[in-house]
C-alpha cells in the first residue's frame, strides 16, 4: 500500500465524482433536503388525515326502527344527565348546552389534550383545560367524556335505511347490489334474527356505500314496535341485542365501530346506574374492582422511543445511498467508459486502486449519513415541524453520545462502501452493476429495522450481530444510556465484519476475471 | 520445444535484413507466452499458445491477425493487465510476472477504444496519470506543454473531455500514453473506430515514436497500416504464431507481391 498513490487516486476520484450530479444528489441534496421535507409534509398529511377522519360524517345503514331506537337511547341519556353535564360544562366557560359549537370544540381539545398526556404538547389553552378537567371529581370527569362520546356519535352519523342503499352507481364495476335489496320490514324477521341478508349489507360496507350497519330487533316488524321493545327489554333488566356490522380492514368502518362502542359504553354506564339504583344497591355492587392503571411514560418519551428506532435505520439507509452512485461510477462506470484498463496500466498496485476508490466511497457514505443526521436534528429541534408534533421532545445529545454514534457510523460506512464497491466491480456496465447492488440494500435495511421492534432489548448476545447491534445501541445512546459492554462488543463485531468485507473486496480487485469482465 | 509446425523462414527471421534503425538488445521479449481462460463447466479456452517474439528500440513491430486471434490477450499480457498462464515476457529488463509495477512504468498503452474521464479536462487527465507514474508536478506541467504543442491541443486543454470530438480525444489519449515518456509503446488496434483524420494522428504518432528510438508493438488487422508502419511483423491465428519476419519475407511466403494475399495464404495454411 502506497499512501501517496492512494492520495493521488482518491483526489482525482473525488474531483470526478463531485462533478457527477447523481452523486451530489444522493450524497448531499437528498439527505439534507429530503428528510425535513418528508417529515414536514408527512406529519402535516397525517394530521390532516386524522382531522378529516375525526370530522367525517359516517353513513350507517339500519333496518326499520334502528334510527329511532338509537335516538331514543340518546334522549334517555340526555334526560338523565343534562343537568349534571350543564353544570360541569359551565366550569369551562360554556354557558348552555345549546352552544353546540363551543361544546364540540371543547371535546376536540379535551380529547387531544388527553391523547398528548397534557403538558406542553397540547398548547397552553389545552393544558389549562386539561388541568381543570383533571381536577374534577372522577364521576364528573367520566360524565364529560361520556357526553362527548354520545354527542360525537350522534352528530356525526347519518342513518340510512337498508332500502335506500343505491342499487348501482358508486359501486365498483361489475358489483351490483341486487334489486331485491331486503328490508327488515319486508323480511319480517323475528327479534333474535341477525342482520337481514348479511351478505348484501356486507357488500354495501365493503363497497363503502355505508361505513357500517346496525340492526335492532323489530318484534312487530315496524318502527314503533322496535322503539317499544328496547325500553321494555331494558326496564325488565334484560340485555338488548344490537347487531353491528363493520369491516376492520376499512379505516372509516373501524372509526364507526369505535364511535359506536364509545356511545354504547356511555349508555351502558347510565343504564347500570339506573338498575343499581332501582335495586337499592350501591354502585360498587356492579363494579367490584377499582383498577387504576397509570401510564408514567410521557408522550415525548414514547415518541423518542419511536424516533430512536428510526434514526439508526435511516442512518444505514443514507450510508447506502451515499455510497451507491460513487461506487458504481468508480467501478462499472470506469469499465463502461473504457478507462479502467488505462488505470490498471499505471505502475500502481491493484490494492492501491481499490484503496483509493474505497476512500472516496467511504467518505461519500459518511458524508451522506452525517448530513442526514444534521438536517434531521435541525428539523426536529428548530421547530420546523408543525406545532405540537414534536414539541417537548428532549434529545439528550451529549458530546459522548455523538462520539460513540460516530464511532459506530464509521465501521458501518466502511462495510457498506467495501461491499458495494466489490459487488459493483462485478458489473460489466453501470446498469448491470445497479442490478447487483440494489438487492444488497435488503441486507442492511432489515437488520436496521430491528430497532423498531419494541420488545427487542439490548441483550448482550445481540451485540454480536452486526447492524442489529448498532440499531439497538444507537437507540439507547439517544436516550442517554451508555451500555459500555454492549458498545465494545458491537464495535468489535463491526470491525471484524469491516475487515472481512474489505479483504473480500480487495480479493475481487485482484481477480482479472472480475476486472476485465467487459 | 517448437509448438507449431512452420517453415524455416518463420522460425529464423533473417537477421541480416534487420530493420532500419533497430539497434541493441531486445526491449520486449515474449518467451513462450500462453493464456488459458477457465470457462464454465470445467471447460478451458486457450486464447494464446506459446508465443515468442522480440522487439528492439527504434523498431515498429506489428501483430497481425483476424479478430479473435489472440492479439489483444497477448498485448494485455505484455502490459501486465492479464497475467500469463504459461511462459513470461521481459520488458525493459523487467519480468511481467514478477515485476508488474516496474514493467508498467516503462510502457505506454493505447487502444482504439481507450476512454477518457468525461468529467475531467485533458489537463486533469494528463496530470492524474503523470502523478500515478510518480512524476513531479512541474515535470508534468512541462511535459503537458510539450505534448500540447506537439499534438496541437492547447486550445482544449481545459475543456471537459466529454465535450471533445473523437479526434481531439484521440490526441489526448496519445498524450496520456506518453506522458511519462516510456521506452515501450503497446498499441492495441489503435486506429479501430477512428476516422481518417484521427487515424492520421495515430500513424504520425507511431512514426514519431520510431524517430525517438522507442520500441513500438501494435496490433492491427488492416494490412495497409501494417505495410506503412511495420519493420517486422508477426501473424497470429487461433492463438498461435503463424509467421514472423519482415514484410519482404511475408511477400516471399505468399509467393507474390501482394501482402494481403500473403496474409491470407498464411492464415489458410495455419497450423
Amino acid at each position: 500500500m502506497n499512501l501517496r498513490t492512494i492520495g493521488v487516486l482518491a483526489r482525482k476520484e473525488f474531483k470526478d465524482v463531485l462533478r457527477d450530479r447523481r452523486t451530489l444528489f444522493f450524497m448531499v441534496l437528498l439527505p439534507m433536503v429530503a428528510m425535513p421535507v418528508i417529515m414536514i409534509a408527512g406529519s402535516r398529511f397525517v394530521k390532516k388525515q386524522a382531522a378529516e377522519k375525526e370530522q367525517r360524517v359516517l353513513q350507517v345503514a339500519t333496518n326499520a326502527g334502528g334510527e329511532r331506537v338509537i335516538t331514543g337511547l340518546r334522549d334517555r341519556w340526555m334526560a338523565d344527565n343534562q343537568v349534571a353535564v350543564g353544570l360541569t360544562i359551565a366550569k369551562f366557560g360554556i354557558d348552555s348546552l345549546d352552544d353546540q359549537e363551543a361544546i364540540a370544540d371543547f371535546f376536540v381539545r379535551l380529547g387531544k389534550a388527553r391523547q398528548a398526556g397534557g403538558g406542553e404538547a397540547g398548547g397552553e389553552l389545552m393544558a389549562a383545560m386539561y388541568e381543570a378537567w383533571q381536577k374534577l371529581p372522577e364521576e364528573q370527569q367520566r360524565l364529560l367524556l361520556d357526553y362527548g362520546a354520545v354527542n360525537r356519535f350522534m352528530s356525526l352519523t347519518k342513518f340510512r335505511r337498508f332500502r335506500s342503499l343505491p342499487k348501482e352507481g358508486k359501486l365498483s364495476p361489475g358489483v351490483k347490489i341486487p334489486d331485491d335489496m331486503p328490508d327488515a320490514e319486508a323480511l319480517n324477521l323475528p327479534p333474535d334474527a341477525s342482520l337481514p341478508d348479511p351478505e348484501v349489507v356486507a357488500l354495501a360496507v365493503q363497497e363503502k356505500v355505508v361505513h357500517g350497519a346496525l340492526y335492532v330487533p323489530t318484534p312487530g316488524g315496524d318502527e314503533a314496535s322496535a322503539a317499544r321493545e328496547v325500553f321494555v327489554t331494558l326496564d325488565e333488566g334484560r340485555a338488548y341485542r344490537i347487531d353491528v356490522l363493520y369491516d376492520a380492514s376499512i379505516s372509516l368502518s373501524k372509526e364507526f365501530l369505535d364511535r359506536f362502542e364509545g356511545f354504547m359504553a356511555a349508555l351502558e354506564r347510565d343504564e347500570m346506574r339506573r338498575r343499581v339504583l332501582n335495586e337499592g344497591l350501591r354502585s360498587t355492587f356492579v363494579a367490584p374492582f377499582d383498577l387504576e392503571p397509570a401510564d408514567i411514560a410521557s408522550a415525548s418519551r414514547k415518541l423518542q422511543g419511536a424516533l430512536g428506532g428510526l434514526l439508526p435505520y435511516l442512518i444505514i439507509v443514507f450510508c447506502f445511498l451515499g455510497a451507491f452512485y460513487p461506487a458504481l461510477d468508480l467501478t462499472a462506470g470506469e469499465k463502461e467508459r473504457f478507462t479502467l484498463e488505462t488505470l490498471l496500466l499505471s505502475p500502481i498496485s491493484r490494492l492501491d486502486i481499490a484503496a483509493g476508490k474505497f476512500v472516496v466511497v467511504f467518505v461519500a457514505a459518511v458524508t451522506a449519513a452525517i448530513l442526514f443526521t444534521t438536517s434531521m436534528f435541525i428539523t426536529v429541534t428548530q421547530g420546523v415541524l408543525p406545532e405540537g408534533l414534536l414539541a417537548g421532545l428532549d434529545f439528550r445529545l451529549e458530546p459522548l453520545a455523538i462520539v460513540l454514534t460516530l464511532s459506530l457510523l464509521l465501521p458501518i460506512a466502511a462495510v457498506i462502501a467495501a461491499l458495494v464497491l466489490g459487488v459493483a466491480l462485478c458489473g460489466r456496465s453501470f446498469k448491470e452493476a445497479q442490478n447487483y447492488v440494489a438487492p444488497l440494500q435488503i441486507l442492511f435495511i432489515i437488520p436496521g429495522m430491528v430497532a423498531f421492534l419494541p420488545d427487542l432489548e439490548t441483550e448482550t448476545h445481540l451485540a454480536w450481530i452486526p447492524l442489529v447491534n448498532v440499531s439497538l445501541l444507537m437507540k439507547e445512546l439517544l436516550k442517554g444510556n451508555y451500555l459500555w459492554d454492549f458498545y465494545w462488543i458491537t464495535l468489535g463485531s463491526l470491525l471484524l465484519m469491516t475487515a472481512l468485507v474489505l479483504w473480500g473486496s480487495s480479493l475481487l480487485f485482484r481477480r482479472e476475471s472480475v476486472l476485465m469482465r467487459t | 520445444m517448437p509448438p507449431h509446425d512452420e517453415g524455416p523462414a518463420t522460425r529464423e527471421p533473417a537477421r541480416s535484413e534487420a530493420p532500419r534503425r533497430a539497434s541493441g538488445d531486445l526491449v520486449v521479449e515474449a518467451r513462450g507466452l500462453g493464456k488459458t481462460y477457465k470457462g464454465g463447466k470445467g471447460q478451458y479456452t486457450e486464447a494464446v499458445r506459446d508465443l515468442s517474439f522480440g522487439c528492439r528500440r527504434g523498431e515498429v513491430y506489428g501483430l497481425l491477425g483476424p479478430n479473435g486471434a489472440g492479439k489483444t490477450t497477448t498485448l494485455r499480457m505484455l502490459s501486465t493487465v492479464l497475467s500469463p498462464t504459461s511462459g513470461t515476457a521481459v520488458i525493459a529488463g523487467e519480468d511481467v510476472v514478477s515485476h508488474g509495477d516496474r514493467v508498467r512504468a516503462s510502457i505506454g498503452f493505447l487502444s482504439g477504444n481507450t476512454g477518457l474521464y468525461p468529467r475531467l479536462s485533458p489537463r486533469e487527465v494528463l496530470h492524474y496519470f503523470g502523478r500515478l507514474h510518480g512524476m513531479a508536478t512541474d515535470h508534468i506541467e512541462h511535459r503537458i506543454a510539450e505534448l500540447a504543442q506537439l499534438l496541437d491541443m492547447a486550445d482544449y486543454l481545459e475543456k471537459r473531455c466529454d465535450k471533445l470530438s473523437t479526434g481531439m480525444k484521440q490526441k489526448v489519449n496519445v498524450a496520456r500514453t506518453v506522458i511519462h515518456d516510456p521506452p515501450v509503446l503497446v498499441l492495441d488496434e489503435p486506429t479501430s473506430g477512428l476516422d481518417v483524420l484521427a487515424s492520421r494522428t495515430i500513424v504520425d504518432f507511431i512514426h514519431r515514436s520510431r524517430e525517438e528510438n522507442k520500441c513500438v508493438i501494435f496490433s492491427s488487422h488492416i494490412m495497409g497500416e501494417v505495410r506503412r508502419l511495420c519493420d517486422r511483423l508477426a501473424i497470429i491465428h487461433k492463438g498461435a504464431m503463424q509467421f514472423e519476419g519482415t514484410l519482404d519475407e511475408l511477400r516471399a511466403r505468399g509467393g507474390g507481391d501482394d501482402l494481403e494475399d500473403a496474409f491470407i495464404y498464411v492464415l489458410e495454411h495455419a497450423a
